[in-house]
């Protein structure tokens, strides 16, 4: 018999809702094939960091992994209308978005760089969080240094709503924020809960600004390697794995907040339209883009 | 020949050292002092030390000056010793050859083929992966030209 | 197959390094051929291209080049000599005191950067002239610069121990640097002292040497029972009193050194000298240590601001001019790049280990060998030693901590504590040979060779492992200042 073994590697550690889910996915597969295809999951960065990962996907060294969509946009422009502010209204709105067509497209339409999405995993919302001073308008914003991920779209967000971003390498951010090189940043609750950032940052400011997914890729040359069947097998698994994953993650959202809020972090609930309308000009510069225009439109035109 | 490559190598590595540090005081000054941090002194940061890394590595081995345990070859003479040194380099030549010029160069043509871009300067990436291949050359150039200028006196 | 890619990587590894390739090299070519094994050759060669050069793409790599930097602009510029003056004035007293300032100097430097590399090619090369003009052997100081520079991982901020709270997934950040200080100045004061006993045998034979030991932990035992007894005025009197006895003890302090030093004039006024000589150089330090806590920049960034400090300070002092400049530079370059390429091969060489599971496989089959927990902490121990021999102390990090933590917590070892013995552990790795960024460091900077220096590391390593097993078996050690503070 034939038995094939893929090799998965991601950047988070194994306590990680995400990861949860991709065991999850692994161990349907194996059940669908009987343990003739199965998956070997490398977490914590061990292979690589997201934006390498994703090269030897294409170098054709690793099967598959999974990077946030803000990553992707270095390799696939389009995914950069994830990473823009306020693009989703709801949490409802970016599933029926991620499950819908305009996911489809967006998950095949990658194969031109040779690798191939296979499915979209919740990441929830970013807010912003603060050492000491709370954000309850944009205005609060005003001046201070807040560290974003090496990316364009991130660091136009922040200037847009007022602050100044400042890209900061992950590693490095836990003493800028203890030192105050920065005076916060922004992420999803169990980041902020994993990173121990809370330790630092005493005041969550809950204006979700952005909702960038996680994606599933997987490499072409391995896709195509795959027999028919086999492709039905992993497609259905990771498939599956999607609503499991989603229910993992509203868990770490409300375990996270929970923790953080005994650790002394106040949670603020601020009015998200004083947010979303600092970024309209923002969007409205991307709606005159091209392609990414288009999806923006069909995405506000999709239903909550 | 050697000389002239040397010159250049020494050239373009002090050049990139000096704007690397110049780079990350900017990084501080931006943020500190204008309180307008710059976006891309961080990935700038990193790129250049790709180069200051490989680059000068490449110029090391030229030195022979990369560390490496050398009690057999003390304790050879003569041909022997010639002949080890040759083994050496050509060991260290095939290295370069296989990982750093044709999996560098194929690294740089997939960069450049599939427009992969870098996250904030937007820069094509197959620029920053430009110095693998490159070193692997030099690295390949010194240890024949090294080889061929062997001191057998000792 | 992957029982094939160990012997492959072990064999050709020993090969290679035997017939005298460049160690970078050797890992490098061990690490391509264990790939071939599993991987076809293309991938397999772009893999590792890709491996090396986004392995140097690291922020936190920059503070060794500059370091290195700043510390030839410092000898260059006549700042280390003013440096070394004061800090004679200091300990100069004591038999083998320029190596107390080596350690210190690298227990405060290693602290604020939070980089061992660093912070050994920084006072490694600003010390190694001035020892060698004293006539310390340069094995020794080599082998004392090389191990105190560990202590700056264990002592906070370290960036090792975050990555560790990151690999662990859930331990705080704040407890694990509290928990670093005690076992990372226990190291320093640990090798200072081996450092005297070996210094004081040479020059002075058994006699001299236990005499010179002794004396050493007279004054330590003499400063813990002080700041024990400081310690304790608090919970014996009132507040009041309490303040009445500190403010008598500093009165008492200033009242003897003003008697010292009209007693010694002309030695109380060369003192204060060489302190105001070397005061704009110690500013390096204050600059250093006080924006990073302050804020203004990072850890890495400070390194680029001491480059820039040392430059002026070089240039006030008009014994470093702009000719000389590239010459200098050049010089750091070339120190810096050998570490660099032993980094990127070491990440290829990572990479295909972690991607064969060969770290995970050898541990299994080691740990299946008892169910003690002082016998499984010794194995722990041993492998992670073993590991250390081999591989660099991040990727050890990453792929032993999900490996191990899980067996520990079982026995009932607390995730800080794990992470301190994991941090201590593989520092004494970062000082053996064949691989050891430490190692490469200190022989370069103080220019001596591997094997000479391999003599004189042995009791420095012997020391370190004592406090290993110390802080393994003693957690109250690591655990007492979280604990205290509410961790
Ligand atoms: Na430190
Ligand atoms: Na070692």
């Amino acid at each position: 018999s034939h038995h094939k073994v893929l090799k998965l590697a991601h950047g988070l550690d194994p306590t990680h809702p995400v990861h949860k889910g991709m065991e999850f996915m692994a161990q349907r597969l194996a059940e669908k094939s009987n343990g003739q295809l199965t998956i070997d999951i490398y977490p914590s960065g061990q292979l690589g960091s997201e934006q390498q990962c994703v090269e030897l996907l294409q170098i054709g060294s690793l099967a598959i992994t999974k990077v946030s969509a803000a990553v992707m946009e270095s390799f696939t422009p389009k995914f950069k209308v994830l990473g823009l502010p306020y693009i989703f209204r709801t949490k409802e709105h970016s599933f029926n978005v991620f499950d819908g067509e305009i996911g489809k497209e967006l998950l095949l339409g990658t194969e031109e760089y040779w690798i191939r999405g296979l499915c979209f995993y919740d990441a929830g919302f970013r807010s912003f969080y603060t050492i000491d001073k709370p954000i309850k308008t944009p205005d609060d914003l005003n001046g201070l240094k807040i560290r974003v991920m090496k990316s364009q779209s991130a660091m136009e967000m922040v200037k847009a709503l007022g602050g100044s971003p400042t890209p900061i390498s992950w590693g490095e951010l836990y003493t800028a924020l203890q030192s105050g090189v920065v005076d916060g940043a922004e992420n999803n609750p169990p980041s902020l809960y994993t990173s121990h950032h809370y330790e630092v940052c005493k005041e969550y400011s809950l204006d979700e600004h952005t909702c960038v997914p996680d994606v599933l890729i997987i490499s072409t040359k391995v896709w195509n390697s795959l027999t028919k069947e086999e492709q039905k097998w992993m497609q259905e698994a990771a498939d599956e794995s999607v609503p499991v994953e989603r229910k993992y993650w509203a868990e770490s959202v409300e375990e996270s907040l929970r923790v953080v809020q005994e650790a002394g972090v106040k949670i603020h609930y601020p009015d998200k339209k004083l947010f979303a309308d600092k970024v309209q000009g923002l969007l409205n510069k991307y709606k005159e883009d091209k392609v990414l225009g288009d999806l923006i439109r069909r995405i506000e035109a999709v239903e909550d | 020949m050697r000389q002239k490559i040397d010159k250049i190598i020494e050239i373009v590595l002090v050049a990139l050292m000096s704007i690397l540090v110049i780079d990350v005081l900017w990084q501080v000054f931006s943020r500190y002092v204008l309180s307008a941090p710059s976006s891309f002194t961080d990935e700038l940061a990193g790129f250049l030390l790709i180069w200051v890394g490989l680059l000068g590595s490449a110029y090391v081995a030229g030195k022979n000056e990369h560390l490496a345990i050398d009690l057999l070859l003390q304790k050879m003479k003569g041909m022997k010793k010639r002949r080890l040194q040759i083994i050496i380099n050509s060991i260290v030549g095939l290295f370069a050859l296989f990982v750093m010029v044709i999996g560098g160069a194929w690294l740089v043509y997939t960069r450049f083929y599939l427009g992969v871009n870098s996250a904030a300067l937007a820069l094509p990436l197959g620029y920053v992966y430009l110095v693998v291949p490159v070193s692997g050359l030099l690295i390949i150039y010194y240890s024949i030209d090294n080889s061929l200028n062997l001191n057998i006196e000792d | 197959m992957e029982f094939l890619g160990v012997i492959v990587l072990v064999v050709s590894f020993i090969f290679l390094l035997v017939i005298g390739v460049p160690i970078a090299f050797s890992i490098g070519i061990s690490g391509i051929l264990t790939m071939l094994v599993t991987i076809m050759p293309l991938p397999a060669a772009t893999t590792f291209a890709q491996r090396m050069a986004t392995g140097l793409d690291s922020f936190a790599l920059l503070a060794i080049p500059f370091f290195i930097l700043a510390g030839n602009i410092m000898n260059k510029g006549g700042i280390a000599i003013r440096l070394i003056d004061f800090a004679r004035v200091l300990v100069g007293r004591w038999p083998a005191g320029l190596a107390f300032v080596n350690v210190f100097a690298n227990m405060l430097f290693g602290a604020i950067s939070g980089s061992a590399a660093a912070s050994a090619s920084a006072i490694g090369s600003i010390m190694m002239p001035e020892l060698n003009k004293e006539g310390y052997d340069k094995n020794f100081s080599a082998a004392v610069n090389i191990t105190s520079a560990t202590t700056g991982l264990s002592i906070p901020p370290s960036n090792i121990l975050i990555v560790y709270s990151l690999a662990s997934g859930g331990v705080s950040i704040t407890a694990l640097f509290l928990a670093g200080y005690a076992p990372g100045i226990l190291t320093g004061l640990g090798i200072m002292g081996m450092a005297l006993a070996m210094f004081s045998y040479k020059h002075f034979g058994v006699k001299g040497m236990v005499r010179n030991v002794s004396k050493f932990l007279a004054v330590l035992v003499g400063i813990v029972l002080v700041a024990v007894g400081i310690y304790k005025v608090k919970s014996l009197v009132s507040p009041g009193a309490a303040t009445a006895i500190y403010g008598g003890l500093a009165a008492l302090f200033a009242g003897g050194f003003g008697f010292y030093a009209s007693k010694h004039k002309q030695g109380a006024k060369r003192a204060l000298r060489t302190f105001l000589n070397a005061l704009p150089s110690l500013m390096l330090l204050v600059i250093v240590i006080g924006g990073i806590v302050a804020g203004f920049f990072t850890a890495t960034e400070a390194s680029a601001v001491a480059v820039l400090y040392a430059l002026i300070l070089a240039f006030v002092y008009r014994e470093l001019s702009w000719k000389d400049l590239p010459d200098v530079i050049l010089r750091s370059v070339k120190t810096t790049a050998f570490v660099l390429l032993l980094v990127a091969t070491c990440i290829g060489l990572s990479w295909i280990m972690a991607y064969e599971n060969i770290p995970q496989n050898v541990s299994e089959a080691l740990l299946a060998l008892s169910d003690n927990k002082f016998v499984i902490l010794l194995i722990i121990n041993l492998i992670l030693l073993f590991v250390g021999i081999f591989m660099d102390m991040t990727p050890a990090v990453l792929i032993f901590t999900p490996i191990f933590l899980p067996i520990v917590t079982n026995l009932g070892l607390d995730p800080i504590h794990f992470g301190i013995i994991m941090v201590l552990n593989l520092s004494v790795g970062l000082g053996t040979p064949p691989v050891g960024s430490l190692l490469f460091i200190g022989c370069s900077v103080s220019e001596v060779k591997i094997e000479t220096v391999v003599k004189p590391l042995l009791p420095m390593f012997a020391v370190m492992i004592v406090v290993l097993l110390l802080v393994t078996y003693v957690p109250e050690i690591s655990l007492w200042l979280p604990n205290t503070l509410g961790f």
